[in-house]
């Protein structure tokens, strides 16, 4: 088979977390970039958080592919670049979903990738955050067991249907593993900025790659079937105003799931404002018009709000799941109402800087059928006609 | 001598009872209770007013989805309640309240505070997969013996504040062998004693034994002491505060749902506490490395020294904690501290000055 992308064959020693973290320092001591954005393992050994690494040596502490995601990459490069670039090169490492959403939040303007390089490795996914607190020990081992094999179980119910957990051609650098040969891993550039860090190291981007693409392909096929099927039975479970109210019937109203998405980036959410803030009157008349009012209220008000707010750019991350205190299958609902939006818009998150975020967009062509389906419309056009 | 109502129903059975005859008799335009909502188990506070979906309500069902004293603030924050309404709620709760009250967050006009002496309440996650129904009778036999229930979030087995303070009904729970026939319900004060008024029950003047009640608080108290030990927090130092906070996600869920932070914009939510590409740049220069969120624990030393005044040890913040973090045992240790140096009590007594906000020229003589 002939690889249809240029890449480049790396030969590594040990894991993919060495292999990745070699490749790293070597690129960081020939000038490729200034620093490192990577998630590292805190003192106390127990979790990882993104850290911004200048010195090589800082760079043994980091884990390019850790157990769990504490907090959403993108988030981390929305912070350090927000308030304006600092003039030094970045190469951020982090997981295809994380490179997807600092594609969607540089379209929104809360980050400026023009220092940045992103760099992503085939993800298996991560583990919730509850699995892998019970016993950090035993959660590294769990997952370095089923990543070898690509055994998804042990993942978070999103990632184990994920269906893009490799190159999205939104970052610069992809290092590639699935079918790779052991002591071998593949990098593949996606713009000018990833050759760019290759042809400074040496390599040649012309090596064959034709195994790991197939290996990829194959675990997407299924991935997507798998997705396709859990999408349509969790359809069944929550389509319908009663169902959905069922299915959030348990939130706290504590606003988690939005306070740790990486697309959430409004300051203070409406749901948290004053407007959602009503006079003692205001309840007592919203119980006495149907005998009881449930407090905190407006609970699937919020979810909708958000979902309406950030489903054409939601990436299916997991993050709010992650976060619920009452274990909803908040991104489960979220990602079968991410993929049904972006699919009407014929758009995807993350997939390319370039594309432009289908609400800022206006295409006079674009769902007629909406218009002409609209009895309203319809009729008052018959009238005039 | 105390006042006291006798009810010949079980205690929930008793609270939906009151809350009745207060609905039926235009004494209350509403009750705010839990209640059950959906058919998964799931039970969230709701503002009743139509007597018949007391049939709902579950008003001592051990579980808090949100702690009722920041629900009372939302209620009451723009303007006191218009007409009368019976609230029902646990001594943490209300004692949440009366701190939030001290701070312009609510108040208690128009209010019939009704709670009761506390068994505590399951973690949330219990509430998941209605796993609390089937240890009810479990709970309340522990409840009727007066003993810690096996399974009640940490908080709730170290807490001594399980006797409600400024309460105007205190339904008896803890200790009362007979809970299944009689529910005992005090009667603290006129309005508690007025609003009810011609209900159906005996009413009496009692006695009553305050030695089980101290011996269920020396029971607590071995738990607490117990559950500090075991979470490791005697000592916070900087090392035991890195290690404590390690899994930290930075989410701030337990300011959320904390009662007593009320701030409408956190701080650490805010713009000011962004960092620019400046400080990035330096730090890296000094450090060789900056993490991209620098300031976890800055965050919770700074929460601490905002709520630990008026910490009431609800626990909601490590109910909700993602990365299970005791903050409860790390919150209560440092709010007890702060709280005996100031020789307060939160909750306790509504006309007690905020121990910031009341200055005593010869306090703390020895700092200054």
């Amino acid at each position: 088979m002939t690889p249809t992308r240029k890449g480049t064959i790396y030969l590594s020693e040990g894991d993919v977390e060495r292999g990745v973290l070699d490749f790293m320092k070597q690129a960081l001591s020939q000038g490729c970039f200034d620093a490192v954005l990577i998630p590292t393992r805190v003192s106390a050994g127990d979790s990882v958080a993104y850290s911004l690494i200048r010195d090589e040596a800082l760079l043994e502490a980091a884990s390019p592919l850790p157990p769990i995601m504490p907090v959403q990459g993108a988030r981390a490069i929305s912070s350090i670049t927000r308030r304006g670039k600092g003039n030094k090169s970045i190469a951020a490492v982090m997981r295809p979903c994380e490179a997807r959403a600092t594609v969607e939040l540089a379209k929104l303007g809360q980050a400026n990738l023009e220092d940045i390089i992103l760099v992503t490795v085939d993800c298996p996914g991560v583990m919730p955050l509850s699995d892998y607190f019970t016993s950090a020990e035993n959660g590294d081992r769990t997952f370095r067991g089923a990543s070898r094999n690509w055994n998804s179980e042990p993942m978070r119910p999103v990632c184990n249907i994920c269906d893009r957990f490799s190159t999205t051609g939104a970052e610069d650098l992809h290092v590639g593993t699935l079918g790779a040969k052991d002591g071998t891993m593949v990098l593949i550039p996606s713009s000018g900025k990833g050759e760019s860090v290759l042809s400074k190291l040496g390599l040649s981007m012309e090596d064959n790659i034709s195994s790991w693409e197939s290996g990829v392909e194959r675990l997407t096929q299924e991935r997507k079937q798998k997705r396709n099927e859990s999408h349509n039975g969790l359809r069944s479970e929550i389509e319908g105003i009663d169902r959905l109210l069922e299915s959030f019937s348990r939130c706290i109203n504590c606003h988690n799931c939005m306070r740790v998405c990486p697309i959430c980036y409004c300051r203070q959410c409406h749901f948290d404002s004053d407007k959602m803030k009503f006079n003692f009157e205001d309840y007592l008349t919203r119980a006495k018009a149907r005998g009881v009012v449930k407090l905190p209220s407006d609970t699937l008000f919020f979810h909708i709000g958000r979902m309406l707010h950030m489903s054409l750019s939601c990436v299916s991350c997991g993050m709010c799941e992650d976060a619920c205190p009452m274990n909803i299958t908040v991104g489960q609902i979220f990602s079968l109402v991410g993929d049904r939006n972006q699919e009407a818009f014929g758009y995807l998150s993350g997939r390319s800087i370039d594309e432009a975020l289908p609400l800022t967009t206006f295409e006079q062509g674009e769902f007629q059928e909406v218009e002409q389906s609209h009895s309203v419309f319809s009729a008052k056009e018959k009238q005039d006609a | 001598m105390p006042r006291v109502l006798r009810l010949s129903k079980s205690p929930e059975q008793s609270v939906k009872e009151m809350a009745k005859f207060l609905l039926e008799n235009g004494k209350v335009e509403g009750v705010l209770t839990l209640r059950k909502i959906g058919e998964n188990g799931a039970v969230a506070y709701s503002l009743i007013s139509s007597p018949d979906e007391l049939d709902y309500a579950r008003p001592l069902y051990p579980l808090m989805p949100v702690n009722s004293g920041k629900l009372l603030s939302l209620l009451t924050l723009r303007e006191a309640a218009t007409e009368p309404i019976a609230v029902v709620l646990r001594p943490c709760e209300l004692r949440a309240f009366v701190e939030l009250v001290k701070r312009q967050q609510g108040s208690t006009d128009n209010l019939l505070l009704i709670s009761s002496t506390c068994g505590g309440v399951y973690p949330l996650e219990l509430a998941l997969e209605d796993k609390i129904e089937g240890k009810l009778p479990q709970y309340w036999e522990a409840v009727k013996q007066g003993e810690v229930s096996p399974g009640i979030r940490p908080a709730c087995k170290a807490c001594e504040h399980f006797i409600p303070y400024t309460a105007d009904i205190t339904v008896s729970l803890l200790g009362n062998k007979d809970i299944d026939r009689e529910t005992v319900i005090l009667l603290n004060t006129d309005r508690g004693e007025n609003l009810l008024e011609g209900m159906s029950g005996e009413f009496t003047e009692e006695e009553f034994d305050s030695g089980a009640m101290e011996r269920i608080r020396g029971q607590r108290e071995s738990e607490k002491q117990k559950l500090f030990d075991e979470t490791e927090i005697r000592n916070l130092g900087i090392d035991e505060l890195n290690k404590a906070f390690s899994k930290c996600i930075g989410c701030h869920n337990c300011s959320k749902v904390c009662p007593i932070c009320y701030c409408h914009l956190c701080f650490f939510d805010s713009e000011a506490s962004e960092h620019d590409a400046v400080y990035y740049a330096t730090q890296l220069e000094r450090r060789g490395s900056v993490e991209a969120f620098p300031d976890t624990i800055f965050y919770h030393l700074v929460r601490l020294s905002h709520v630990s005044t008026s910490c009431v040890g609800c626990g909601m913040c490590s109910d909700v904690c993602p990365a299970s973090i005791p903050l409860w045992a790390i919150s209560l240790r440092v709010a007890e501290s702060v709280q005996k140096a100031y020789g307060y009590l939160p909750g306790k007594d509504m006309e007690e000055g905020l121990p910031l906000t009341t200055f005593r020229p010869e306090e703390f003589a020895a700092v200054g």
